[in-house]
């Protein structure tokens, strides 16, 4: 009896070991999502097809191409990065259904560089509700950097605001008393611009507004060019997209104005690679305008971002020529890798954020510009430089090769303040050690 | 064909909107938000299968009524803080009177003329949001669906929510065009699609019928809009772009044009077109830019494929009624 009684309870005494051993091997210690003992999932939206799809489909085998070198070396804290790309034509519509196959189905840890305004307002609310974390989105939107609409988002872009009001402080300092003409897209980009402008108390003679893609109307250039001659501008500042600053150009040609009036560049419409396309034979006319950029040019062969970036592009990236799109790719991928790293050995997507909130305005990024994260902000970078254009259409700073003047600020009423631009250092190889 | 009664019509609508609503709970939150996906499709595709199938005129522009519903549900929900089913209303409405104006114009025009218009619409409408401030420019004005009823419970996902909303429009929407299609409207429409003059000749007012049915098939497209805007927590003119006025056409076509029934056989086709090309291509393999075409390709195989071999749709035995 005492025998049998000893074998039953050893019986138990094994069972409930081996139900507590699959438990527990079935619970891997609370595994993230899209995180596994080797592997971290990330997302990207962009467009890859349609008319929005020139240039930015670049970037995701950029962003790729990096993390494959990080891979090459070891990964994140031994996990290697996967990036699923989709294609959402630029359509928010698209762009949420999208964004649902990879949180829903293909599970992502995290969306990184989603591109466009109203495409990552349409995920907003999906988002939100599941809590994943939104890095760098790719817009020039200051609502985003909103903590309270966008808990989980991370603008890296300046604003339009921001660039508006550093160009007036540009101008006043250098263009007073110059009589200064602005041509500006008639919708929220123009808007913020606008905005920006007023607060940094800047006149115009004239103030010349076009609707979005009108800028393939010859005659619509024609009125810029007549509007620019009436009002006995020297100088014009065009706040458009890169194809209106190459119409402009044409323009400009045309009147035989080219020479006569100084141009003044938005980031946004001064990609020397585009305006090469753009241009054909006619691209030295831009030669001497005078071009904001936060992201170093990318011919700069003296940056130790751009060479290191171009290095990895050559092995990687199966001889696609680098140029904006390829180093914004690269840029957000080491932005991510460092959040990566920082939120741990076993990252969640709450230390994730948290990682980025506390330690994200240190790391290294190629832009001229310091990073504003901490528990309390989400704006990234703040400050442009002014380059000159060349001949071959790329920017040089104003103030000699290799050495740049830092203007910062923020979307709403602060100062402009400029100063030496400094940046961390590239890490060795390009591989964060963060 | 014997007539059905509206009555049991809706007895047989309600039976299969209460199994998709049961459905709903057993499948994850991916397939519920395909599901209103393609209840909203299969409403916007209604209104075509109404406009051309029935009425005989065409119209590449539907995607522009739908966002002109969408708008005005958005500003009156905003403005105004209505109850969202109330805003998907006056997005109707307003989408009803914008076709109500515009088929004034379209009953004079014919073939490519009225295709030509109606293309007009669809290209220059929605960038009219940048015009106003008041529209929200190019990244849009939210919509704000609130919450899910908290007596559902905090398992009913939003997106269950979401197809619950849909499918009780869709159906409602089903119930009522078939009912009208089935009066002496529906008939009126069928006789000046066959032959305008036989029916002018035979009493009928050519000009006003066409106006009627532009003005419904308006209405009908504004609440697919509305709804679209609920799904998307948003509206904006990327939302509504041409590719959106193109595959809805291209989904008629799919669904048959002349069939009711057709437009779910349509919806369903034009949201599982993705699903089934992203895993043809994780099967075969193949770069991003194969991968990112494929939809458009299989869409507009498909596309001439129905033209050439069956003009007419596929058959739908037991919903269709000629």
């Amino acid at each position: 009896m005492f025998v049998q009684r000893r074998t039953k309870g050893g019986i138990f005494a094994a069972a409930v070991v081996a139900a507590a051993a699959l438990v527990a091997s079935a619970l891997p210690a609370h595994a993230e999502t899209g995180v596994t003992s080797s592997t971290i999932k990330l997302g990207v939206t962009l467009p890859l097809t349609g008319a929005a799809a020139p240039g930015y489909n670049k970037i995701p085998a950029a962003m790729k191409a990096y993390f494959d070198y990080v891979n090459a070396n070891g990964g994140v804290n031994g996990r290697q990065i996967k990036l699923v790309v989709k294609d959402d034509a630029y359509s928010p519509s698209q762009t949420l259904s999208v964004t649902n196959d990879l949180i829903l189905k293909d599970k992502v840890f995290a969306l990184v560089g989603t591109l466009g305004t109203a495409n990552n307002e349409a995920t907003t609310r999906l988002v939100n509700s599941q809590g994943v974390p939104r890095l760098f989105v790719n817009t020039g939107f200051s609502g985003f950097a909103d903590m309270k609409k966008y808990p989980t988002t991370f603008p890296l872009f300046p604003s339009y605001a921001t660039e508006a009001k550093i160009m007036g402080k540009y101008l006043s300092d250098n263009f007073a008393g110059h009589k200064v003409a602005l041509i500006y897209q008639d919708d929220d980009f123009g808007m913020d611009a606008l905005k920006g402008f007023s607060t940094a108390g800047t006149t115009f003679v004239a103030k010349i507004p076009y609707a979005a893609l009108s800028q393939a109307d010859p005659s619509v250039i024609g009125k810029w060019v007549t509007s620019i001659v009436a009002s006995g501008a020297d100088t014009v500042v065009m706040f458009g997209v890169t194809s209106a600053t190459g119409a402009l150009a044409g323009g400009l040609y045309k009147a035989g104005l080219i020479g006569k009036v100084q141009l003044i560049l938005g980031s946004v419409g001064s990609d020397g690679t585009t305006l090469k396309g753009l241009l054909g034979p006619l691209a030295p006319a831009l030669a001497g305008s005078i071009a904001a950029s936060f992201l170093p040019s990318p011919s700069d062969a003296t940056d130790e971002y751009i060479t290191q970036f171009k290095a990895i592009n050559t092995q990687y990236n199966a001889g696609a020529t680098f140029d904006n799109n390829v180093l914004v790719g690269m840029n957000t991928a080491m932005m991510t890798v460092q959040a990566l790293r920082a939120a741990g050995m076993s990252p969640t997507r709450a230390s994730l954020i948290k990682a980025i909130e506390t330690k994200g305005s240190t790391w290294a990024s190629a832009a001229f510009s310091p990073l504003l994260y901490s528990a309390k902000s989400h704006v990234g970078y703040t400050g442009y430089w002014f380059g000159k254009l060349g001949l071959d259409g790329n920017a040089v700073s104003v103030d000699g090769p290799g050495k740049y003047t830092l203007y910062t600020t923020d979307s709403g009423s602060g100062a402009v303040v400029k100063a030496a631009a400094a940046r961390p250092a590239m890490p060795a190889k390009g591989l964060p050690k963060n | 064909m014997k007539h059905k009664s509206p009555i049991r019509r809706l007895a047989i609508l309600l039976f299969i909107g209460a199994l998709l609503i049961a459905a709903s709970g057993r499948v994850d939150q991916l397939r519920a938000y395909q599901g209103a996906q393609v209840a909203i499709f299969a409403i916007a595709i209604s209104a075509i299968v109404l406009l051309t199938g029935y009425s005989g005129q065409i119209s590449l522009g539907h995607g522009a009524l739908m966002a002109v519903g969408g708008y005005a549900a958005v500003l009156s929900r905003t403005h105004w803080n209505i109850p969202y089913p109330l805003s998907f209303i006056i997005g109707s409405a307003v989408a009803g009177v914008f076709g109500f104006l515009l088929g004034i114009a379209a009953a004079r025009l014919k073939g490519p003329y009225l295709a030509g218009t109606t293309l007009a619409l669809a290209v220059g409408l929605p960038s009219l949001a940048n015009q106003f401030h008041v529209l929200g420019g190019e990244q849009g004005l939210t919509f704000d669906a609130g919450n899910v009823p908290s007596w559902l419970g905090s398992d009913f996902s939003q997106y269950r929510w979401f197809f619950v909303v849909t499918v009780i429009a869709a159906i409602a929407v089903f119930w009522l065009l078939r009912n009208l299609l089935s009066t002496r409207y529906g008939r009126r429409w069928r006789a000046i699609r066959s032959n305008p003059t036989a029916a002018a000749l035979a009493g009928i007012n050519v000009g006003r019928a066409k106006v009627l049915a532009f003005t419904l098939s308006s209405t009908v497209a504004g609440l697919a809009g509305s709804l679209f805007a609920m799904l998307l927590g948003l509206v904006a003119p990327l939302a509504f772009t041409l590719t959106l006025s193109f595959t809805l056409v291209t989904g008629a076509v799919l669904a048959g044009v002349s069939n009711l029934g057709g437009s779910i056989v349509g919806a369903v086709v034009l949201v599982s077109i993705p699903e089934l090309s992203n895993a043809a291509a994780s099967h075969f393999g193949g770069s991003d830019k194969v991968t990112a075409n494929l939809p458009g390709v299989i869409t507009s195989v498909l596309l001439i494929a129905t033209v050439l071999f069956i003009p007419n749709g596929p058959k739908m035995p037991k919903l269709s009624r000629q």
